[in-house]
């Protein structure tokens, strides 16, 4: 076997097939990679397929999350056969047989014709309440390979497994017990969609493997197992009306259910086989399927709580970033004091400030990214990065923020917006030259403890429209004077109670602080905060940016 | 949160009612590009019913005036309550949209830009 041929079956793609020719091919996420797979919990060179001595092998390439041959972890270079399954992340890759059959691909969802169909004559339901409640009738033969094979599968079930090895494990008991030619499981998807997950078929099998939509529907829908005894006895299937039920001899169905609800169904069927399934067999196959039930939802809980993990990290990792892009230290020069602090709601948020020299003059920034979350967060991170790009050397405020416009606006489909308060001190002379796009107004502070809002008109939030003019406005600040910017998080935090903050207690705060330092009005507002939110949950952002002009320099 | 749909001859009105936020913002954000996927290009949203808008709600009226540039289609903004018209006006929105102060108005004013 010189050529190997691969069904991959990619996390977060299409499926396809490759040939791998050649002596080796590398496996994984990366574009330079032999086979090349969108999943993105894949390493970008994760495993390899290499040719020795005629035998194809699989090995690992250090990857993050390992690389498994039918389930098993690949820790030395493994012989790799048609029929084997190779999984790397959440990708499947099938070997397929170049000489013999190709294993049945998944065309939809595996499940043919409407749910209006008729089904055959002669089958019978039996709702799963009833037949997990009954002792297991017939002889006790039966009873004792029944039980038999439940204790089985609880063991096996006891012990860690993988969905993929789940499905395997109950295909390979059933397949020993009931010896049907053909097993399927189908489950839900997030969507509640029935799909197709695992199939197996006895050798000679051929031809598409599809059952009856109103079949599933009955079983999944209703909680009942399905028994169609020999549909070629019954008179419209027997001249093929349905090419779901042709040459079907007999059929099981049982729904994947627990206390939760439906999960899916494990199906069986025959075409020539010599003895039809029967009722024992219903029974058997539905306590089987109860017991896989329950443990198919263990595996769905799991992987919903990984996957948080995962993304708890993750957004860990950007708080990170997005906490080192705002400054702590601020610049030190003669004629100010200024100071300001973030606290994001969640792990990242879309609140932003900076504050920059440039020259005599020094930049002041405050914005809120409309939404929460990462999005609001990257937004976030385009806006600092281009004030900072911008702003130092305008010409004016107003055509600072007409530039981060532009920018913001440019194939900005999904129209993210953030509003901002952007200003420039003159430290010589006092002279504070302000735009507003959409944000809270700027409080100002005079020493004998009048606290007013800068005047001006509103402007667009930066990202809303492409072209538009920004009006700058002025302000001749007094020695001793002092301008607080802030987000909406700070007038619209919540109490307990449900009751926000507003700006009569914000100002009202102002008013104490007449003569206190930058420090000081930050932390004490954060203080404020906290004492009138108390315990209850953070829902916004909260920035608070205070500075203080001492006098000309 | 409901959303209210109501077909004239000449456009569509899209009525949501509660709170449009960054919870429930995502519903009207779908059905408003189902709809203007399916074809739709004269679109009255009519705020009577909406208590409170967040920026999350204010960036899905931004989507759909984006798309709806005249002159080969129209958004028109009607019955916007004082807490939902001070939200636009603090991100100095006002001036972005068409707003009328209810439903008739708006679908006279959509009539008058449709015909020619």
């Amino acid at each position: 076997m010189s050529t190997l041929h691969l069904h991959v079956q990619p996390r977060d793609g299409e499926p396809f097939r490759h040939e791998v020719r050649g002596e080796a091919a590398v496996l994984g996420r990366s574009s330079k990679a032999d086979v090349v797979l969108a999943d993105r919990y894949l390493s970008r060179q994760h495993a390899r397929l290499v040719l020795r001595e005629g035998s194809w092998f699989l090995e690992d390439l250090g990857s993050r999350n390992t690389t498994f041959l039918n389930e098993r972890p690949v820790a030395q270079p493994m012989p790799v056969r048609p029929g084997d399954v190779i999984r790397l992340a959440e990708s499947r890759i099938v070997v397929a047989d170049p000489g013999g059959e190709l294993p049945p691909q998944a065309v939809g969802d595996g499940l043919t014709g409407g749910t209006d169909e008729r089904l055959p004559e002669s089958t019978i339901f039996r709702p799963a309440s009833e037949l997990l409640a009954a002792p297991a009738a017939g002889e006790s033969g039966g009873l004792a390979s029944r039980l038999r094979l439940l204790n089985e599968v609880h063991r096996a079930l006891a012990a860690p497994i993988t969905l993929e090895a789940l499905l395997d494990l109950i295909l390979d008991r059933v397949f020993a017990q009931l010896q049907p030619e053909e097993g399927a499981v189908f489950l839900r998807n997030e969507k509640g969609e029935l799909k197709r997950a695992a199939l197996r078929r006895e050798r000679g099998v051929t031809g598409e493997p599809l059952y009856s939509r109103r079949l599933a529907q009955e079983v999944t829908e209703k909680g009942v197992a399905a028994l169609v005894l020999d549909a070629r006895m019954d008179e419209r299937f027997a001249k093929a009306e349905s090419i779901v039920f042709s040459g079907v001899r007999s059929l099981l169905a049982a729904p994947l259910i627990d206390s939760e609800g439906c999960l899916g169904m494990i199906v069986l069927s025959a075409k020539s086989r010599l003895h039809p399934f029967q009722e024992d067999d219903l029974e058997l196959l539905m306590a089987l399927a109860s017991a896989a039930a329950m443990r198919l939802r263990n595996i769905a809980h799991a992987e919903e709580t990984a996957r948080r993990r995962l993304l708890d990290r993750e957004l860990d990792l950007a708080h990170d970033i997005q906490m080192a892009m705002l400054p702590k230290a601020f610049p030190h020069l003669g004629g100010i004091d200024v100071n300001a602090a973030l606290r994001p709601a969640r792990t990242v948020g879309g609140d932003l400030y900076d504050v920059m020299a440039d020259g005599g003059r020094v930049w002041l920034l405050v914005g809120d990214v409309s939404g929460k979350g990462v999005g609001a967060a990257l937004f976030m991170a385009v806006t600092k990065t281009l004030f900072r790009a911008i702003a130092p050397g305008s010409a004016s405020v107003a055509e600072a923020v007409a530039r981060m416009n532009r920018e913001l606006a440019r194939d900005n489909e999904r129209a993210m917006f953030v509003t901002v308060f952007a200003a420039r001190l003159d430290l010589a002379t006092g002279e504070l030259e302000y735009v507003n796009a959409g944000h809270n107004p700027t409080y100002r502070l005079e020493p004998g403890g009048r606290v007013t809002t800068l005047p001006g008109p509103v402007d667009p939030a930066l990202g809303a429209v492409e072209a538009h003019e920004y009006r700058g406005s002025r302000l001749q600040l007094a020695p001793r004077d002092a301008v607080l910017l802030y987000t909406d998080g700070v007038v619209e935090a919540r109490s307990a109670a449900e009751e926000e903050f507003q700006t009569p207690r914000l100002e009202s705060y102002l008013g104490e602080c007449a003569a206190a330092s930058a420090e000081h009005i930050v932390q004490g507002l954060l203080e404020r905060l906290d004492d009138f939110v108390g315990d209850a949950p953070q829902y916004d952002d909260v920035t608070i940016v205070a500075l203080r002009f001492l006098g000309p320099s | 949160m409901e959303i209210g749909e109501e077909r004239t001859t000449g456009a569509l009105v899209i009525a949501p009612v509660g709170r449009v936020d960054s919870v429930s913002s995502g519903e009207l954000e779908r059905l408003v590009a189902t709809r203007l996927d399916a074809g739709e290009r004269w679109l009255v949203i009519d705020m009577a019913g909406v208590e409170y808008i967040s920026s999350a709600g204010l960036r899905v009226l931004l989507v759909a005036a984006k798309r709806l540039k005249p002159p080969a289609g129209a958004l028109v903004l009607c019955g916007l309550g004082p807490g939902v018209r001070t939200v636009l006006e603090l991100a100095g929105f006002m001036s972005l949209f068409a707003v009328e102060p209810a439903r008739a108005q708006a679908l006279a004013r959509i009539e008058a830009k449709a015909s020619p």
